[in-house]
Formats: C-alpha cells, sequence, structure tokens
C-alpha cells in the first residue's frame, strides 16, 4: 500500500518492479506528473515522497510502499483552505508558463524547497531549481515566482 | 449588404456540423482551399479565412475556432484578444479552441513566428464582420436606425437598453458570406490608440489547468480499450527494413500483434500494457539493408567548397564584388561553425490513434494537422477526408513537430488491430529519430577602407535544406537542384551598408535528417556575421556598437529602426562603462524575417577557478511592431534569450556511424537555471500598426551577443558554437 495523495492505495507485489511513475500514470491513471528523460535528469517527474522532492522514474514501487505520495493533483490539498498551493498562485500570477510541460515538476520541488527553507535567497533558488529543465526558457519567472510564494506565505 | 448564405454546400457546411452547428447559432464561412496532399500546408491565410473560424454560440458568448497550434507561444491567447477587441468581449466571454482537422478547412502549419503577424488581419475581419451582421439584425429587431446601436460590452446598447449577442442568434444555422471588398471597421487597425483589449496582458485560461496538472497533452490521452505500441526504430538513418523475424513476441501473453511491414519500413508490437513493449520487441529479429547515396556530413565544410569555388546559390552580390581592385587598407578572414542541434522539447512525442472501416482518429500534437492528416491517408490508402486530426497543446515545438511519427507508426499498429493504439517515444528516440537543426560551416572575408568603413564582404556558407529537410527520398535530387533553401539562407543578408557584397551558400542534403528548428538559419548566420562586424571593430580600435551604427546610416534612413534598438540597448545596459578583469560586454543585433529588430547586450564572465564561462545578464530591446499581449511577448523573448544562452555555451548533437550520438540530458546539454542570467526586456513603442514576428526574432542576436562578450572578457574570440572555457582557452 501507499499513501497516494490522501488515499491509501494497494500495490499488488506483480508491480513492485514497476517505476512510481509509470504506477501513477499507468495505474493510478494521474496524467498531471511527466515523464521527461526516465534517467532522473530532467526532474519532470518531480512528486513528493514522504515531503521531500523526488524522482518519479528513479524510483520502483517496492522502494515506496507504505510512504506517502503526493503529486501535482494532490499539491493544494497541502494548504489549508480550498485554493491553490502558494507556489501555483504564485505561477499564475507571474504567468510563469509557456508550454507548460516542466512545469508540475518545477512547482512540486519548489512546493518542497520552500517548505524545507521558506525563506530562500536567489543562491538557494537557483541551487533547489536545479535540477528541473524547463526548455521554453522561463527560469527568470520560475525564480520571480518561487520569490514570490516565499513572501505571500 | 446582404450577406446571410442559407444554401451553402455539403462541403462547407460539414464543418459547421463537425464543429458543433447542428442547432442555432451564428457563423461565418470561407471557401475551402485545396492543398496539395502530403506536402506541409504553406498556404498563407487569405482575408476571408477568418470567416471560417468565429461562430457566436447560443448561449451569447463567442466560440473562436483559433487556427493556431498551442506549444507554449501562446498564440490563440493573443487571436482570442483580437476577436474580443472586435467583438467588445470579456475575457469569459470567448472560448477558444483548436479545432480537429474536419472542422476547419486547412490553414497554414503553425511556424516562422507568424501566428500573430499573418492571422491578426483575418482573425480580425472574421470578427469584425460577426459583429456589424449582429448590429444589423439589433438593428431590425428594434426598429431603430443602425446609428443608433451603440458597442457595449458582448452585444449593443439600444439607446438605453442593452441587447446581448445572446439574444441575436438565429432560430437556424447561418452562415455569413461577406461581400468581396467589405469596409466593415476592423477595431483592431480603426481603434489605434483606443483599443480596449489588444496591448493588455490577458492571462492564458490554460494557466490553472497546467498548475494543476490538468493539461492534456498527447502522453496523457487515454481511451477505453486503448492498447499500446512500439516500435523498432532503424538503428541507422540510412537503415531499410528488409525482413523480420518473430522468435516468440506474439506468443507472449499479453501481446496483441506483431506487425512487420517491410513496404512501410514498420516493425512494431501492440500490447495490452505499456510495460510488455519492451520484452516484445527483444523477440524480433530485424534485417536492415544500410547505404544511399547522400553526402556525408563530414563534407559541410565550406573550405573544400572554396576551394572549388562551388557554391550553388548566390544570395547577394552587390557592387561588383568580382572586381579584384578593392582598396582596403584592413582585411580580416574568418571561419565560423555551429553544431547540429536537437528540439529536446520537454515532452517526448507521443500520438494514439484508432483506425476502423469507418474512419482514422488521430490524436497527437503537431505543427501541421492537415500534413499529418495527409501522410496518414496516404500511409493506410485512405481518403483523407476519413482521417481526423485532433490536435493537442505541445510539450514545446521549436520546429520539431511539423511531423508526428508516433501517430504514423500507431496508425499502421491500429490499422492492424482495429482498436485505439498508443504510441509513446522515450527520450532516446527523441533524441535519435526526430530530424535535427544542420549544422553550419561559414567563412568571411571582409576589408576596411582608411576612413573605417567597411569596403568589402564576402560571406560562404555551406549548410544542409531546412524548409525542404522533410521531402520525400525520391524528390529530393530534383529539388534539390533548381531550390535554393530560404530557410538555410535565413539571416544571412545582413543589415550594414558595404562597398561590396557577395553572399553564397549551398544546401547540401547529407545522410543526416534536417528540418525546421527554432529560427531557421537566422541564429548560425547571424553569429557568423555579427561575429565578424565584432572582430572588424576590434581590429580598428572602434567601439562594437559605434561601428554598427556607423554601417546602419545614411540608404535612405531605412535601417534607422535597427540603429534605433540598438541605441536603446546600449542606453538600458550602460555599455561602455568599464568592466572589472575578466568580465566583458558584448552586442549584437538583426532584423528577423526582414520585420522585427532586435538588440542584445550580454554581461559574461570568465571564472579562472571553475573554468567557467557565465552569462551574467542579458538585455534585448525588441521592435516587433503592435503588441497584443506585452506579457506573452515578454515571455517569448525570455525564452530566446535562453535559447541563446543555450546554442552559445551548451548544445551540440554529433553524428558516428549514421546516427546521433547523444541519448538523453546527460549527453546533450540545454540551459539549467543555474546557468540561466537575468534578463532585462524591453519593447520599442512603434508606430508601426501590425505586430510582427515574435517567437524566433531575439534568438539570433543573443547568440552573437554572448559570443561577443565572452571575447571582450578574455580576448579569445569564440568561432565554434558552442564554446567553453576550455575550448575558448585551448
Amino acid at each position: 500500500m501507499i499513501d497516494l495523495n490522501g488515499n491509501t492505495v494497494r500495490v499488488e507485489k506483480a508491480l513492485y518492479d514497476l517505476s512510481l511513475l509509470d504506477f501513477i500514470r499507468d495505474h493510478a491513471l494521474l496524467k498531471g506528473t511527466k515523464y521527461g528523460c526516465g534517467q532522473g535528469l530532467c526532474g519532470a517527474c518531480t512528486v513528493h515522497l514522504d515531503g521531500a522532492a523526488q524522482r518519479a522514474c528513479q524510483l520502483s514501487m517496492s522502494e515506496v510502499l507504505g510512504r506517502n505520495v503526493t503529486t501535482i493533483e494532490g499539491l493544494s490539498a497541502l494548504t489549508d483552505g480550498d485554493g491553490l498551493h502558494p507556489v501555483q498562485q504564485a505561477w499564475i500570477t507571474e504567468a510563469v508558463p509557456q508550454c507548460g510541460y516542466c512545469q508540475p515538476g518545477q512547482l512540486m520541488t519548489a512546493a518542497a524547497l520552500l517548505s524545507e527553507n521558506p525563506v530562500p535567497n536567489d543562491a538557494d533558488i537557483r541551487a533547489g531549481m536545479n535540477g528541473n529543465i524547463c526548455r521554453c526558457g522561463t527560469y527568470d519567472r520560475i525564480r520571480r515566482a518561487v520569490a514570490r510564494a516565499a513572501r505571500e506565505t | 449588404m446582404e450577406n446571410i448564405v442559407r444554401n451553402i454546400s455539403i462541403d462547407r457546411r460539414k464543418f459547421l456540423i463537425n464543429s458543433g452547428w447542428l442547432a442555432a447559432g451564428l457563423t461565418v464561412l470561407t471557401s475551402c482551399k485545396g492543398v496539395f496532399a502530403v506536402l506541409p500546408t504553406t498556404a498563407n491565410p487569405e482575408i476571408e479565412d477568418g470567416l471560417s473560424w468565429v461562430q457566436l454560440m447560443p448561449d451569447g458568448r463567442i466560440r473562436f475556432l483559433c487556427p493556431r497550434m498551442e506549444m507554449g507561444q501562446g498564440a490563440p491567447l493573443g487571436l482570442s484578444q483580437i476577436v474580443a477587441e472586435e467583438l467588445n468581449l470579456e475575457q469569459s466571454q470567448i472560448e477558444c479552441v483548436s479545432p480537429a482537422s474536419n472542422q476547419s478547412p486547412p490553414f497554414k502549419m503553425t511556424v516562422g513566428s507568424e501566428s500573430i503577424a499573418l492571422f491578426s488581419e483575418p482573425v480580425s475581419r472574421g470578427a469584425a464582420n460577426l459583429r456589424e451582421h449582429l448590429r444589423q439584425q439589433a438593428a431590425r429587431e428594434t426598429a431603430l436606425p443602425i446609428g443608433q446601436l451603440k458597442d457595449a460590452t458582448g452585444g449593443f446598447d439600444a439607446v438605453g437598453r442593452f441587447i446581448g449577442y445572446g439574444e441575436l442568434v438565429p432560430a437556424e444555422v447561418t452562415l455569413l458570406m461577406p461581400e468581396q471588398n467589405d469596409t466593415v471597421a476592423q477595431y483592431f487597425y480603426t481603434r489605434a490608440e483606443a483599443r480596449r483589449i489588444v496591448g493588455k496582458s490577458w492571462r492564458s485560461p490554460d494557466l490553472e489547468n497546467i498548475v494543476t496538472g490538468k493539461t492534456i497533452y498527447s502522453r496523457d490521452v487515454s481511451l477505453p480499450g486503448m492498447l499500446y505500441g512500439d516500435v523498432i526504430r532503424p538503428p541507422r538513418f540510412d537503415a531499410t527494413l528488409v525482413d523480420a523475424k518473430d522468435i516468440g513476441a506474439e506468443a507472449m501473453p499479453g501481446v496483441e500483434a506483431v506487425v512487420i511491414d517491410t513496404s512501410n519500413s514498420l516493425l512494431g508490437v501492440v500490447a495490452k500494457s505499456p510495460l510488455l513493449l519492451a520484452d516484445a520487441l527483444k523477440r524480433i529479429e530485424p534485417v536492415w539493408r544500410f547505404g544511399n547515396s547522400t553526402a556525408s556530413a563530414d563534407e559541410l565544410e565550406v573550405t573544400r567548397y572554396r576551394a572549388r569555388d562551388d557554391f550553388e546559390h548566390t544570395l547577394v552580390d552587390e557592387g561588383n564584388s568580382a572586381a579584384n581592385d578593392v582598396i582596403s587598407v584592413r582585411s580580416v578572414s574568418a571561419n565560423y561553425t555551429t553544431s547540429y542541434m536537437a528540439h529536446a522539447a520537454m515532452e517526448p512525442r507521443a500520438a494514439v490513434a484508432w483506425v476502423t472501416e469507418e474512419n482514422v482518429k488521430i490524436w497527437c500534437g503537431c505543427q501541421d494537422p492537415y500534413f499529418i492528416r495527409g501522410r496518414i491517408a496516404a500511409l493506410l490508402e485512405r481518403d483523407e477526408e476519413e482521417v481526423v486530426v485532433h490536435p493537442l497543446r505541445m510539450g514545446g515545438g521549436f520546429g520539431g513537430r511539423i511531423l508526428s511519427q508516433p501517430a504514423e507508426e500507431a496508425a499502421l499498429l491500429s490499422a492492424r488491430v482495429g482498436r485505439p493504439v498508443g504510441v509513446q517515444w522515450d527520450r532516446e528516440t527523441e533524441f535519435q529519430h526526430n530530424y535535427f537543426q544542420p549544422k553550419f560551416s561559414h567563412a568571411i572575408d571582409s576589408g576596411l577602407d582608411a576612413k573605417g568603413k567597411i569596403a568589402y564582404w564576402r560571406h560562404d556558407f555551406v549548410s544542409s535544406p531546412i524548409i525542404f529537410g522533410l521531402v520525400p527520398r525520391g524528390l529530393a535530387p530534383i529539388l534539390d537542384t533548381f531550390i535554393a533553401d530560404k530557410g538555410t539562407a535565413r539571416g544571412a543578408r545582413m543589415p550594414y551598408q558595404v562597398g561590396q557584397q557577395r553572399v553564397r551558400y549551398s544546401d547540401i542534403r547529407t545522410e543526416v535528417p534536417t528540418g525546421a528548428w527554432r529560427g531557421l538559419g537566422a541564429a548560425p548566420n547571424t553569429f557568423a556575421i555579427e561575429s565578424m562586424m565584432d572582430e572588424l571593430a576590434f581590429a580598428i580600435g572602434e567601439d562594437p556598437l559605434t561601428f554598427r551604427l556607423a554601417h546602419l546610416a545614411g540608404a535612405g534612413g531605412h535601417m534607422e529602426p535597427l540603429a534605433t534598438v540598438l541605441r536603446r540597448v546600449g542606453d538600458v545596459s550602460g555599455w561602455g562603462r568599464s568592466t572589472p578583469k575578466n568580465r566583458g560586454r558584448g552586442v549584437a543585433c538583426a532584423i528577423y524575417k526582414g520585420q522585427t529588430h532586435v538588440a542584445v547586450v550580454a554581461d559574461v564572465a570568465i571564472d579562472h577557478g571553475e573554468r567557467q564561462v557565465k552569462v551574467l545578464r542579458l538585455w534585448c530591446v525588441q521592435n516587433c511592431g503592435l503588441v497584443v499581449n506585452p506579457d506573452q511577448v515578454e515571455n517569448q523573448v525570455l525564452g530566446n534569450l535562453m535559447w541563446g544562452c543555450g546554442m552559445a555555451l551548451e548544445e551540440k548533437l554529433t553524428i558516428s556511424d549514421g546516427i546521433a550520438n547523444e541519448r538523453n540530458f546527460d549527453g546533450y546539454n540545454i540551459l539549467r537555471h543555474n546557468e540561466a542570467p537575468e534578463a532585462v526586456i524591453k519593447l520599442v513603442k512603434t508606430a508601426r500598426a501590425k505586430p510582427l514576428a515574435v517567437g524566433e526574432a531575439a534568438f539570433a542576436p543573443a547568440v552573437a551577443a554572448i559570443a561577443n562578450a565572452a571575447f571582450a572578457a578574455s580576448g579569445k574570440r569564440p568561432r565554434a558554437l558552442p564554446f567553453d572555457y576550455d575550448s575558448l582557452y585551448a
């Protein structure tokens, strides 16, 4: 079993070797977590494992049994109230996305970064976000949005 | 102006029915232009085309069937604003949808930074015609003179009474066919300074779905009963499938079909789960034939062609350049090269196809749904009308999705099983089996006269076809003989006033598949031109910005817009101030597609301790005419500047043994957060009345400005891209 966005989900033994990413997308049918490289190089598949940002493509189901997994679909539930998570709100205010494909991963990394370090400086943001590639090149806006979310939380 | 058409042909009516027009409503419609099958859709929109894209829905809202594909550039939002300007709409009153291929007549593929520049006019006209028709209708219903129906948000003010568009929806499906050369006022143009919506930074309605993970890309499409397919792809560019043997794939539980189709060079499996595919493919043994008659990529060296004085095309030959009596007091010659590059969009491509006896349905992200439709119809030997392509938002395009290879693979597999089949490329396939930006090899000889003006400029370069990179192999030899590829030459016509000028090039087709990539030849060609301009300035100790301005003066002032952005970027960047040791400023400018003027200044640092070249900051001033959505334009400029950093310092695809060596983001580097500089972006307010190209414009000068800044910081000239600390100090 795993806890996926607050729901207990049974994992059959036959799926223990499956990657968490494949499980999330093809078995739980949550499509917000993206495949980008399959090798932990791009960050598109970032989820939270017990609150820490992790690459879902690099984890097997046997490694995450009994643990809490949060995907982009569950991010807003981490905050009080019905609204979006502060990073999601900041992403909209700064109009960050272009194609948008990498952004769920960027958001998950940013949310984990802020929960560890609520007041990051520019160097902290760069270092914390460095594993997430954005081909459209929205880096400047991502940094502004992370800083905004930190300010407004 | 009686322009209501009820007896429309079945051919025209079908687009309406397909887009939901079974009941009441009003739309405007135009002719369906024929497009040659299986070639990219290249016809420019005609002014009447806009009429088929705007519909009034029964609830009074407007549906805009956007004729541009969304890949992050935001064109549908900008065009929606133009519709809203004409029809006086709030953002909530317009719904922008991407039409399936049977819901709109074919429209030009989404390329070339022209979505707003080229489509604003027909979209504006279509919406304006609808507005004026509705005003007439309101006049009839109120028995008021038409002049008393004033514009109001979402309808008209009839002497104090509001009439919403919803009250004007006719009882039956109605089409407008405006008169030729009508004089309907297009507010987009006539309101000029009084525009209400154009010029505002509307936020995309897609943002919330993106940040909550709800946006559907090709890879996220899931249909009931869907199967999964994968294909063994050729181990080299020149491989053709001759035969194959199934050594146990079909016998695997969960495998639905093994498809060995030598006529289409396709070898694949279909299974119930995507997790079975890799194992199943291992149980098929392909037999390949290798070799074709095209040139090797190694031949793309300008020195080889210069030695034979053999260039296929002369782009410019002005001022008697053949004469040998040019007087110059200082000559400079240099060669510049750029690399093969990949699109490396974050979304590896994917598609779902569902082939039945009745029809063929395709879901994929693509820049040209009508090209995809034509190719799949030809592949399956079906009528084009039977094939429907449902285009989806792309996770990045950059010229790389003119084709949708997984759609073709899925179609062939689905044809065998009769059920929907999804094919998802992995990252390795995305790097190795698409087409690429060709490498470029340049040589420029130039000389200065005693006054420091360029006396002559002789630029030769060799690369591969880009616009015609995707033509079928059989057609290529004929085409290559007669056509100079304008994509390869994009940006090669430099803007400066010089005594004599000659620009020649050859577009050589090689083993390596090449095609559209952001800006086509603009970035490689601008890098060469703007590097040489820098070399010339330094050769005589002139300031590089001043040197450029001196060569933009005169000639009737037609280079004044470029001079203006150069001066502005000098102002905003504090150009001319001294820089610390190991820091340098570089400048470059360019005109994109003859319309958009851009200048960039880069601030580069050399870190000897870490052995790194770092771009600290970029300043960009751009004149792209009328700006429909400033925030979207600035985001596009930002992306272009980041691509400039990537091309200058990171991106290189290498070829050995007929295949790309790079397979993932560890071998092929793109820019990351810690390398991404701050960017200062200024859009010039302009008297120009039309929007101009944005999506690729700032990229080319950014590359060159970084190279020039690296020279200023190090005294070493980067002439081969990408460059790094080690290559600079080699």
